[in-house]
């Protein structure tokens, strides 16, 4: 899915004598929805290098733990030849620069950063150090053969001349950006591959790491706001005679979100709240119980009324063993360790917001629709955020927080309880697979029939998105549509599923949409968070079948040159595949998702029947990694998320609202419950690929396949029962 | 009015003596590197230290903390051998839940300068990570605890 671009940069002098180097893009005019217009001003300024030689750099995507901005300072770094660690670096304001250059939304997600920026911030770096070099010949009169550049200074071959980059900016800023600079072969990369460091680590551990709900303008009020349990229900009445009684309390309030408590403090706040006595409108009818929403998934798979999303099957296979299963997963939430929230200040004709989003333009269109001004009279200040997931490329905080402000003289915080957060999550969707092949005397698979129901994620978020792409005065109605023209076949829905690597003779996937009450989102890896574990373990299950060992079966299926079996190979050789010591039982699974692959190996032992974890083992083929240390830690990170859904993870309904609320009840691993782990990364010269995100799918149907090693028993269902 | 010491600094607040201790160090003394997770100390995002020992914050009401020595984040100082190693080691991903991790492992530093790898898991299982840092978090303190099994303080001390 190459697309074209043409780039090109622009050297654009900015107040304070700064050297700025702008990067443009522009084409993919072949994207149905755009952001902005040509008629934008784009300077899409991501470098400054000030009179002191300070290289600051603006990031365009949200940090959210993943190491963006390591990420991205290393990249710009490596061509600039300075210190990664003297970087300095800002999250940038909305601005169409700043916009995803596939997604044409500043929106942090699909594990594209790295992959969408590799070459991008590499030129940024690579033209200001040209730039600088050209400024050391014009001031020293030298040729630029002559000169050569480290650590921030331009030095003369004989050792006479020596500038720095801050004595150089003032004849810099007057050049001409140096235009398609050569970028370096990995041969001489000193940084990308090399670099371990992080550059957030130390504000990370000293306290001063400023997230969103750190953040107090001069003046703030706290808001906490009751919500009604069900989806759907609105604000019928409410009493607030106590809870203005109580100490500390400035006002409360129905807005079209709930009731606004609004006080000093949260505490205060909070308190106040639990005096409230408000009743909400009855909910609609519909599917509002996990069991009934179970029900109609159920059967829905016994009906026909599905679309096509692949379809090389060929005329219906027959012979062989027809082995067929079906399989559930439950609504997740994404649970992030700093709850939801949002500061909100009113400007004269619009406000100002502090959040931590990984969607600041959607975060500004909202605010916008709320008080009915343009976009450009909301200004958003992106904080670190605490947690992401997908959960925060969602704005409904900003919209809830300026709907309190807007009826307030000061400013405010808006600050959910975890309850709010495991209730009101824009959830990862409860999903259904049947899946059916068969497999013959030689173990030879035809004849795989692959359907999915569930309720489309796109349904409900392309109309949000849209919302932000598009002028605001189209309407919502053109938006739903949208919405509901990407939810036929959603990508959200098969992915994973529809891309399937395996060689099998005759394969269908098909796909239902099933519309649910509840609201959706993007949670860590998507599709591939379920479409991987049904997959995944129905191949287990046709090894099993056929009497072939899992790995050797999957080999089997896939092409010479498929990058699953590099992936494969080295895990099994981590893993001492086929080899465990006694005791110990091996599940394994690959998955491609985000432009990479990844394998894993999950080694449980049995104690007294019951299975413990005592091993993952991981392989990735990431392309070029760019911070081995940080490669590592996602794939880490995405399988003890994943690990915590597969073993804990159920969200349920009843009477359209969800059971759980906090960490008792919604469980994720703990430090005693996590097993080691060995991280295998693959060595690449092709671009980088995702990581955030891949690490994440194996994992579940790795622990369900050694499950079913240990004890004979296939679970089909997530979360998987250990006793 | 309610008088403890903060950090080594004497406080009084003269608020809600129910108020949990996080959310008079957040909102009225601007000490925002204890974090709200839970409010139900599930979670420890909001460990800090009353009199040496490892507390939950959020469920800790005021009152509890009179006259008492109350050690935040903030006042390690930034230099405390924890923070080094977390830095050393890129412990922290998104970062939120860290401060209430250190404060747990100072603590069971404080307590037990040389604890093997099954103390550490166990010590620190009150700490959720959702980006899942908790090898990290072993490793940190592994480290700052075999220098201290290595040069026993009567030596440093000489």
């Amino acid at each position: 899915m190459k697309q074209t671009r043409r780039q090109f940069i622009r050297n654009v002098s900015i107040a304070g004598g700064a050297l700025t180097l702008g990067f443009q893009l522009t084409g993919c005019s072949d994207k149905p929805l755009q952001v902005g217009s040509e008629a934008d001003f784009r300077p899409n300024a991501f470098l400054r290098i000030d009179t002191d030689g300070v290289v600051t750099l603006q990031i365009p995507k949200a940090e959210m733990g993943q190491g963006i901005v390591t990420g991205m300072v290393t990249l710009v770094a490596e061509e600039l030849e300075v210190d990664p660690a003297t970087v300095r670096y800002e999250m940038a304001p909305v601005h169409s620069a700043f916009a995803d250059p596939e997604m044409r939304l500043q929106i942090t997600g699909g594990s594209a950063s790295i992959r969408v920026y590799y070459d991008i911030l590499r030129q940024v770096g690579a033209s200001a150090r040209e730039t600088l070099i050209a400024a050391a010949m014009s001031q020293s009169g030298l040729p630029q053969d002559a000169l050569q550049v480290s650590d921030g200074k331009v030095r003369s071959n004989d050792g006479r001349v020596l500038l720095s980059y801050a004595e150089l900016v003032p004849t810099a800023r007057t050049l001409p950006a140096a235009a398609a600079v050569a970028l370096k072969p990995a041969a001489e990369f000193r940084l990308i591959g090399r670099y371990e460091q992080r550059v957030d680590a130390l504000a990370k551990s000293d306290g001063t790491a400023q997230f969103g709900i750190d953040v107090a303008p001069e003046g703030c009020l706290t808001a906490v706001l009751l919500r009604c349990p069900w989806f759907d229900g609105a604000v019928e009445t409410f009493d607030a005679a106590a809870a203005l009684d109580m100490p500390g309390v400035a006002a409360v309030f129905a807005t079209e979100h709930g009731v606004a408590v609004v006080a000093e403090g949260y505490w205060p706040a909070r308190q106040a709240a639990a005096k409230v006595d408000v009743r909400f409108t009855p909910p609609a009818e519909g599917l509002r119980d996990s069991a009934a929403i179970a029900s109609a998934m159920a059967a829905a798979l016994d009906g026909d009324d599905f679309l096509s999303v692949r379809d090389d099957s060929g005329p219906d296979a027959e012979g062989g063993e027809l082995v067929h299963a079906r399989y559930e997963v439950p609504f997740l939430a994404h649970a992030p360790m700093e709850p939801l929230n949002a500061t909100c200040r009113l400007t004269p004709g619009g406000c100002e917001v502090w959040v931590g989003t990984q969607a600041p333009d959607v975060a500004q269109d909202a605010a916008s629709r709320v008080l009915g001004v343009p976009r450009e009279a909301v200004v958003i200040h992106n904080q670190f955020l605490g947690g992401g997931f997908g959960r925060r490329a969602a704005a409904d905080n900003v919209a809830e927080v300026v709907a309190i402000a807007r009826e307030l003289e000061r400013p405010v915080k808006l600050v959910w309880s975890r309850e709010d957060d495991v209730r009101h999550d824009w959830y990862r969707p409860a999903m259904a697979g049947q899946i059916q092949a068969r497999v013959g005397a030689e173990g030879e698979v035809s004849h795989w029939r692959h359907r999915i129901v569930g309720p489309s994620i796109n349904q409900q978020v392309i109309p949000v998105f849209a919302g932000t792409m598009l002028p605001q005065w189209v309407p919502a109605g053109a938006r739903r549509l949208a919405g509901k023209a990407a939810a036929r076949k959603d990508f959200a829905s098969v992915e994973g599923a529809k891309e399937l690597p395996y060689a099998f003779a005759g394969v269908s996937v098909q796909y239902q949409n099933l519309p649910l009450p509840v609201p959706l989102g993007y949670w860590r890896s998507v599709g591939h968070s379920h479409t991987a574990f049904v997959v995944e373990s129905f191949v287990d299950e046709l090894a099993h079948t056929a009497g072939i060992c899992p790995l050797a079966f999957r080999r089997r299926y896939l092409a010479p040159d498929a990058p699953e079996r590099r992936v494969l190979d080295a895990v099994a050789e981590a893993a001492n595949w086929g080899r465990a010591a006694p005791g110990r039982f091996q599940g394994l699974a690959v998955h491609a998702s985000f432009h990479s692959v990844v394998a894993e190996v999950v080694e449980v032992s049995l104690a007294d029947g019951k299975p413990k974890l005592e091993h993952v083992y991981c392989a990735v083929d990431c392309g070029q990694v760019i911070n081995p240390d940080i490669v590592r830690d996602q794939m880490i990170g995405g399988i003890v998320f994943a690990l915590s859904a597969a073993l804990y993870g159920e969200i349920t309904l009843k009477d359209g609202a969800v059971e759980q609320g906090n960490y008792h009840d919604y469980p994720i691993l703990r430090q005693n419950e996590v097993p080691p782990m060995t991280v295998v990364l693959l060595d690449s010269d092709a671009p980088p690929t995702g990581v955030g995100e891949p690490g994440t799918p194996p994992a579940a149907p790795a622990l369900a396949n050694a499950l079913f090693a240990a004890t004979g028993v296939r679970q089909r269902r997530l979360p998987l029962q250990l006793s | 009015m309610i008088t403890f010491t903060l950090n080594g600094s004497d406080v009084s607040l003269d608020t809600d003596p129910q108020t949990p201790l996080l959310w008079a160090l957040r909102d009225n003394l601007q000490l925002t590197g204890t974090k709200f997770g839970c409010g139900m100390g599930l979670c420890g995002a909001c460990t800090v230290h009353l009199d040496g020992t490892a507390v939950r914050s959020c469920s800790l009401p005021l009152e509890a903390v009179a006259g008492k020595a109350v050690t935040t984040i903030e006042g390690l100082g930034g230099k405390h051998p924890l923070q080094q190693a977390w830095v050393a080691h890129n412990v922290p991903q998104c970062g939120y839940c860290q401060s209430g991790q250190i404060m747990s492992a100072a603590a069971l530093l404080a307590a037990n300068p040389a604890p093997d790898e099954e103390a550490v898991r166990q010590a620190m299982a009150g700490n959720l990570c959702r980006c899942g840092t908790y090898h990290k978090v072993q490793r940190a303190i592994l480290s700052v605890a075999a220098v201290a099994h290595w040069e026993p303080s009567a030596e440093a001390d000489s």
